[in-house]
């Protein structure tokens, strides 16, 4: 048999493993439908639950013990459990209190006071393949538990767990609906991929994979920061791990709980550009500047013109979001359901600008016997966006909309020049009352009226599909001894419709013919995982040993795409597939993925004495196909030990330090987050060429670079120490500091052109380090009837690159703009990507500054300038400005990030305050094309040089731009990055019991949220959180909305 | 306890186990698609795939954005650089004004010619080895050797300092190169050819028309020989290629009798075209790998079209042009001297005059003067429709070399006298039609202007004549400095090479 499965190892077991997957799955649901059959009754006990000095406390969980019955306590902590009989147990529990068991007599009118539970640090944390409590975690991890989540209308977990743990920078990628999140943990780890393992429930699910779970699902989220926890992650955790576990069903009666909220957004600022006149005359300066003629002769003629925002804006873009969750279970089974849609409109240009998810969710588990227990979870969500280019140069709306002059109107009404050319003669698109969109005249390039522009895609749209899941059976032979086998799999389907008509937007940007497309692809991934873990108490030695094996394959995958050209149709309504095309009227082709397999073996030893006396070690052993024979297994040990000082005889009952653990740990994390086969020299197709009368292609072969046989992992090691403390009896503080040192970064190698490569060859060439300290503080207390918590964290990080090989000072940063080049720059000694270009030392007013400004020979520095130009600073002070003279100008990633959230409870009302910024990093502000002369200025302009003494900041304006003001890359496009964000304010209102009770409901809240209602920050573009592989790049960012909402949640 | 009643789970975890311990090769993944360049050109049908890949920057003439006709016309005193505004193009722009850097400077001109000759190395190392037809795979070589030098050709006329390579570079050296003196690269050029011009065919079969022949290589060799002032030894070649003027030469070369029909589309390989450039619309190319490798349609043709062009007038001659995006508007001088000329109609397209009389409109582009490039402007009737994006898939081929080209070399090597270059410069001239006039070397570059508008030529003749300052200074050449590109900045960083003088 064994052989049987061995020879099928390699040919059918993915076509099987979904077959399995799906088949436990589709079981356990049906084992879990069984199980809710309820059993018998008797009477009805009725009680209060108060806290120690008398406060009556909503919302506990009161469960029959090993029954399918139970109830919550209402506002005023009364509550009715009917059906009980006599020894059965009631079991209250209350987060922050101490869980109370009391069995029935025949009092049926209880009285229950609940004791407040110190020992907070008793909660447990989910660490990799099991939990520990936290009180003797030995690593650095951060978690956030459901309750801090629930009613946070966010539509990504990304963005729920912004500002909420230390040590983790997360900013949007774009305020686009249904944008993902950059997310690092403790700095830029690597070159590369710099995205966190998320491991969904035991499922490893990309970054981008994780858009499909639903926020209120989540139980809880952890985040591993130190080597010490990560390496039970091995090769791929050196860039941090975030474990999502989903909500599971609780004994106890079935609990209903459905929320929803709807809402309106808007943006939260404008730019401040010039309207018609300004504009007019700003452009008469810039011409008349190079000897060239006035061009608007009566600028206050032109008025105030287009206000492009106006037309991208969308004031009134509608969010909303139901969610319906059902729990419960009995001793056998337990279960958790949800279902849950949303559609939210962006803020710009809301007809191309959409997204909306569905999503259903079955987690399940089942006892079999006292031995076996099985159980899974599932999701899947169906999601269906439109969006719009966002933070680029080269067009779009928003680009547009900012460059775009105010001159041109927005719809031609003047019947003249409606019917003369361009507008007569081409395709263009017009309004439903038959004028045509404005074609700018002055602004051309990309720049087009962004109410033709969507014309071309409305209605065109990507959507996914995307199936999560997982099975597991556990068995617990002996006690203390749980081996468990899971397997889990990830299947998505996505593709995406379009049609393209002819159009005319302006010269450039001419579609001559129609073109239909349509792309599908589907990806599969699975992973298996068994492990034995054995916990073992011997007086007061308490260990746990776990060993386990994985298999995991990513990136099953393959897709079709197909683009029909030249329809025989003139709208977008008659698009179809069905139409007969000629084989020249069509592209398409299709492609198929590169597995991605890892295998492991992984153990970790837990050890403490007394719970005073702390140690983990971790080792785990990967082997990756993305490596060569000579280097393709990796071994990442760690170990970790803590002393809970507090503990000891000689500590003194105190009421400043309560309880006190002091942790440190070091271990070697790794990645393999490189693209496939750069251990090898591949020989490539596509270099063709034509030969002959008839114009043949021939395909052409050829190596894409050299090769580098001896590629290996790229390695992580961090020490991390730090502790944990309980002061003056409410408040949490926990403190760590970190070095992380990352050798041999995997990175294309930027090689020199003549070596005549397509493309780069990987190398192990770079080091980094990242040092930094993390300080998380919680805060709660309740005075009478207020209660009162707040949480807050900081995190400074540090980033410094520390080698690029031999010889090698610096490599061409990531980030570029136009005809500027290289905006960032990687060097040794430097932070990573830090921003490189010209310095200004102010403007220069007169001649006499110009002459003067020499250098040690006597003559002028810039002979060339004239007053109003930027004095730029010879940095090497070699006596000219050359390219030499670009230094270093900053970082665009944070030192500091932070996040603070405040609660009060006052009676029936609560609130919420959630605020998170960053320090210390800058932005590039690239919102105007450089190329385009005749582009809109935003009004800062306004305060530009215009004779002596006027300003030493913002220089003289030229279309020649001779002195490079505005074409080098300089200080003055950086602007400081700090913000201080207010990102939730929430205000909620519980229902009397009275009311809800008449609907047989628990608990029935109503609140409003403002989100992003204030940014505190300088920054002159629209939103200082700009998030993308080089962040803090802002080319026409599409800016995070704010949004007023109502909610209601209501539970059975 | 009783082991019977945990069996079936021991049993099914100790076999997922074994499963997927299942050794190493569980982890090997093949590249599907693609070969390992350890089994690669292991036979004919490889060695010829490797071949066609060497060729593909042949295209680098007139594909792609940055394309030498676009570039060098640019730099020339016949046109501006033009396009939207004035940093479309932003290499093309500082070269036509003559600001040009190491950091504005396309640094394909470098690269592409580079990724060429290693393509041409790869051939050149492992043909020996390939089990194949022995005839074609001299032949195969001849090829590569030609390719190598033609390359080497293009980077030593613009870079002047550049690295030699003659095998692919061990990465383990890759940061220690240093440039080769001139005098090496030219020396190897000319080795290469003498060694690929006995093996090469003098006429290729209707297929391979395209590839290398005997008499490309030999005018090749000729304008090597001519740019190094080794004049007799220029003119030796070029009467290989050129024969007796007028008449058909040993590989079949004649002058057009009409030379409208150089610009005909379909007219491809004809006698006059000694080395042409392929192109074809049927790669389909899309704006996604509108630059890639498997691109192959023409850009000059798109990159010289009137912006906005709209034909008023239906009734009238002038052809209904496609739109393009209006580079390399010819200037009024070269509109002065050729306003008179046989030749006009097919070189400049005169939209001033047009629009005047109200027959077209367009939309002046930046450095507008009205006039165009006819030689490869775009018309409706020749657009590219069905798959594919149109303005990147026109299938005119350019000439690299053309006789016209050749005959006027040769007597400019001959140095501008004697009875032969009259004989040559007559050819050309009577060919549209023009009287004889008496030859010399000013004659001479005078008609290679006039006879090769347009075509990327008139650069490299300032140049080598020793006349771009004069002609170009008002554009802001410097003698000393403009006659050679700057290396581009990304080639500097790490490595051992120097910046050439003045930049």
């Amino acid at each position: 048999m064994v052989k049987l499965i061995l020879t099928e190892c390699s040919l059918n077991f993915n076509k099987n493993l979904i077959q399995i997957f799906m088949k436990s799955i589709i079981l356990s649901f049906f084992v879990g439908l069984m199980g809710l059959i309820a059993t018998a009754q008797t009477y009805e006990i009725k009680g209060t639950v108060a806290d120690s000095g008398g406060n009556p406390l909503p919302g506990v969980s009161i469960v029959v013990k090993n029954t399918a019955k139970g109830a919550s306590s209402d506002f005023d902590g009364n509550f009715v459990i009917s059906n009980v009989s006599k020894g059965e147990t009631l079991l209250f529990s209350y987060i922050g209190f101490v869980p109370k068991e009391i069995i029935i007599s025949n009092a049926n009118n209880l009285n229950v006071v609940l004791i407040e539970d110190t020992q907070s640090l008793d909660e447990v944390v989910v660490i990799g393949y099991g939990t520990q409590k936290k009180s003797v975690v030995t690593g650095a991890i951060s978690s956030v538990k459901s309750d801090d989540l629930e009613s946070l209308p966010v539509e990504r977990v990304e963005q729920a767990l912004q500002g909420r743990v230390s040590g983790v920078f997360i900013a949007a990628d774009a305020g686009q609906p249904g944008s993902s999140s950059t997310v690092r943990v403790r700095g830029i780890t690597t070159f590369g991929n710099n995205n966190p393992l998320w491991v969904i429930d035991g499922v490893i699910v990309d970054s981008g994979g994780i858009g499909y779970l639903n926020q209120s699902d989540i139980a809880s989220i952890e985040v591993l920061k130190d080597a010490a926890s990560l390496a039970i992650y091995g090769a791929r955790a050196a860039a941090g791990v975030i474990l999502i576990t989903t909500k599971k069903g609780k004994q106890g009666k079935i609990s209903v709980n459905y929320t929803a909220f709807t809402g309106v957004s808007a943006p939260a600022k404008e730019l401040s550009l010039l309207n018609a006149s300004e504009y007019g005359a700003i452009m008469n300066e810039k011409s008349v500047a190079d000897g060239g003629p006035i061009i608007f002769s009566d600028v206050a003629s032109l008025g105030v013109g287009t206000d492009w925002q106006n037309v991208i804006f969308n004031d009134r873009a509608i969010r909303s979001s139901h969610e319906i969750s059902l729990s419960g279970g009995n001793d056998v089974s337990t279960f958790f359901a949800s279902f849950g849609f949303s559609d939210q409109e962006g803020i710009v240009m809301s007809e191309v600008s959409q997204f909306n998810k569905k999503n259903i969710r079955l987690n399940s588990t089942h006892k079999i016997s006292d031995i076996f227990k099985v159980g899974q979870t599932l999701g899947y969500a169906h999601k269906k966006s439109m969006g719009i280019g966002t933070n680029s140069e080269f067009g779009g709306p928003l680009s547009s909309a900012i460059n775009l002059d105010p001159i041109t109107p927005v719809v031609i009404t003047d019947p003249v020049i409606a019917n003369g050319v361009p507008y007569s003669n081409n395709p263009v698109f017009r309004d439903e009352n038959g004028n045509p969109y404005g074609i700018s005249s002055l602004v051309g390039q990309e720049m087009t009226n962004p109410l033709a522009d969507i014309q071309r895609s409305i209605g065109n749209y990507g959507w996914s599909d995307d199936l999560v899941g997982n099975a597991f059976i556990e068995v617990t032979p002996i006690e203390g001894l749980v081996v468990k086998s899971s397997i889990s799999g990830k299947l998505s389907y996505w593709g995406d419709e379009g049609f393209t008509p002819e159009y005319y937007l302006q010269a450039t940007s001419v579609n001559t013919q129609n073109r239909l497309s349509r792309g599908r692809s589907k990806g599969f991934g699975w992973n298996l995982e068994n492990t034995a873990s054995y916990s073992k108490e011997i007086g007061l030695h308490d260990f746990s040993v776990l060993v386990g094996q994985g298999v995991y394959v990513d990136n099953i995958s393959s897709g079709v795409y197909i683009t029909y050209f030249d329809l025989p149709i003139t709208s977008r309504e008659q698009a179809s597939f069905n139409f007969p095309v000629t084989d020249d009227q069509k592209i398409g082709g299709t492609w198929t993925g590169t597995e991605h397999k890892v295998t492991s073996l992984f153990s970790r030893l837990t050890y403490n004495y007394d719970e005073k006396y702390l140690f983990t070690g971790i080792i785990r052993r990967d082997g990756s196909s993305r490596f060569g024979t000579n280097n393709k297994f990796g071994v990442f040990p760690s170990f970790s030990a803590g002393w809970i000082a507090s503990k000891e005889d000689f500590w003194p009952e105190n009421d400043i330090v309560n309880t006190l653990k002091i942790r440190g740990g070091y271990g070697i994390t790794g990645s393999d987050a490189i693209g496939d086969f750069g251990y090898l020299a591949l020989v490539s197709g596509g270099r063709n060429y034509t030969f002959g009368e008839d114009g043949t292609i021939y395909t052409g072969y050829s190596p894409n670079a050299p090769d580098n046989p001896d590629l290996k992992w790229e390695e992580t090691a961090q020490t991390n120490i730090g502790f944990e403390a309980r002061l003056f009896s409410s408040v949490n503080m926990v403190f760590d500091y970190y070095k992380k040192e990352t050798k041999g970064i995997l990175q294309p190698v930027d090689i020199p052109g003549y070596v005549g490569a397509s493309g780069s060859p990987l190398g192990n060439v770079a080091d980094m380090e990242n040092t930094g300290v993390e300080l998380e503080l919680g805060y709660k207390k309740r005075f009478g009837e207020l209660n009162f918590s707040v949480s807050g964290n900081v995190s400074y990080n540090q980033n410094e690159v520390t080698f690029l090989g031999d010889g090698k000072e610096f490599i061409s940063g990531g980030a570029g703009f136009q005809s500027m080049g290289e905006l960032t720059r990687v060097q040794v000694g430097e932070s990573y990507n830090s921003f490189y270009g010209y310095k200004t030392a102010g403007i220069f007013q007169n001649v006499n500054e110009i002459s003067s400004y020499v250098n040690a020979s006597g003559s002028p520095i810039q002979p060339d300038a004239v007053p109003g130009d930027f004095r730029w600073e010879d940095v090497n002070g070699d006596g000219t400005i050359t390219d030499d003279d670009r230094t270093f100008l900053g970082t665009p990633l944070p030192k500091y990030t932070f996040g603070l959230t405040v609660n009060f409870d006052y009676k029936a009302f609560d609130l919420l305050v959630f605020t998170q910024g960053v320090v210390g990093n800058k932005i590039f502000q690239g919102l105007r094309r450089l190329d385009v002369a005749n582009a809109n200025h935003q009004t800062s302009v306004l305060s530009r040089w215009t004779g002596e003494g006027t300003t030493n900041s913002y220089p003289r304006l030229s279309n020649d731009d001779p002195n490079g003001n505005f074409s080098k890359f300089s200080d003055f496009y950086l602007e400081d990055g700090d913000f201080l964000r207010f990102k939730t304010v929430q205000l909620g209102y519980t229902l009397p019991s009275e009311i809800i009770s008449k609907i047989g409901a628990q608990k029935m809240r109503v609140y409003v949220t403002g989100e992003n209602l204030l940014t505190l920050t300088n920054y002159t573009g629209f939103d200082p959180e700009i998030g993308g592989n080089v962040v803090g790049i802002d080319k026409g960012y599409y800016p995070q909305a704010r949004s007023f909402m109502l909610g209601f949640n209501l539970q059975f | 306890m009783n082991i019977n009643k945990y069996k079936f789970p021991i049993l099914a975890i100790a076999i997922l186990a074994t499963i997927f311990s299942c050794s190493e090769d569980y982890l090997e993944v093949s590249p599907d698609g693609q070969f390992l360049s350890s089994s690669y050109y292991t036979n004919q049908d490889e060695a010829f795939s490797g071949l066609v890949a060497a060729y593909d920057f042949m295209r680098k003439n007139s594909g792609g954005f940055e394309n030498m006709v676009t570039m060098m016309n640019a730099g020339s005193d016949d046109h501006y650089a033009g396009g939207g505004n004035a940093s479309d193009g932003a290499g093309i722009q500082s070269f036509s004004n003559y600001t040009i850097n190491s950091i504005e400077l396309p640094g394909s001109f470098w690269t592409d010619f580079y990724r060429g000759i290693f393509r041409s190395n790869m051939m050149i190392l492992k043909l020996p080895d390939v089990p194949m037809d022995e005839g074609l795979k001299t032949r195969y070589m001849a090829e590569s050797k030609a390719l190598r030098a033609y390359y080497h050709f293009n980077l030593v006329r613009l870079f002047k300092n550049v690295p030699l390579f003659t095998e692919p570079i061990d990465p383990a050296d890759m940061y220690n190169v240093v440039q080769a003196s001139p005098e090496d690269v030219y020396a190897q050029i000319e080795a290469d050819l003498l060694e690929a011009i006995p093996n090469l065919p003098g006429v290729l079969s209707s297929e391979e028309l395209g590839r290398i022949s005997k008499g490309a290589a030999q005018a090749i060799l000729g304008k090597v020989y001519l740019a190094q002032h080794k004049n007799s030894l220029a003119a030796a070649q070029f009467a290989e290629v050129n024969g007796t003027p007028g008449s058909t030469s040993q590989y079949g070369y004649k002058l057009l009798d009409s030379f409208d029909d150089l610009w005909m589309i379909d007219n491809k390989f004809n006698t006059e075209s000694v080395l042409e450039v392929v192109h074809t619309n049927e790669s389909l190319a899309g704006w996604g790998n509108a630059y890639n490798d498997d691109a192959e349609g023409n850009m000059v043709s798109t990159m010289v079209g009137p912006r906005g062009f709209i034909d008023l007038d239906v009734n009238d001659n002038v052809p209904a042009y496609s739109s393009g995006w209006s580079f390399n508007p010819v200037l009024p001088e070269l509109y002065d001297l050729l306003k008179d000329d046989p030749r006009f109609e097919a070189t400049i397209l005169d939209l001033k005059t047009l629009s005047d009389e109200g027959k077209v409109q367009y939309s002046p582009g930046y450095q507008d003067t009205g006039y165009f490039l006819n030689k490869f402007a775009p018309t409706v009737a020749e657009e590219h429709t069905g798959a594919g994006d149109m303005w990147l898939n026109h299938r005119q081929n350019s000439y690299a070399i053309r006789l016209a080209d050749t005959y006027l070399l040769e007597a400019e090597a001959l140095g501008g006298n004697g009875a032969r270059a009259q004989a040559l410069l007559d050819a050309v001239r009577s060919r549209v039609g023009l009287p004889s006039i008496p030859v010399s070397m000013d004659a001479i570059l005078e008609e290679r202007r006039l006879e090769l508008a347009g075509e990327g030529h008139r650069w490299f003749d300032l140049v080598r004549n020793g006349k771009a300052a004069a002609k170009l200074s008002d554009r802001g050449f410097v003698a000393g400095k403009h006659e050679i590109f700057p290396i581009p900045y990304k080639e500097l960083e790490n490595t051992q090479l120097v910046q050439n003088p003045n930049y």
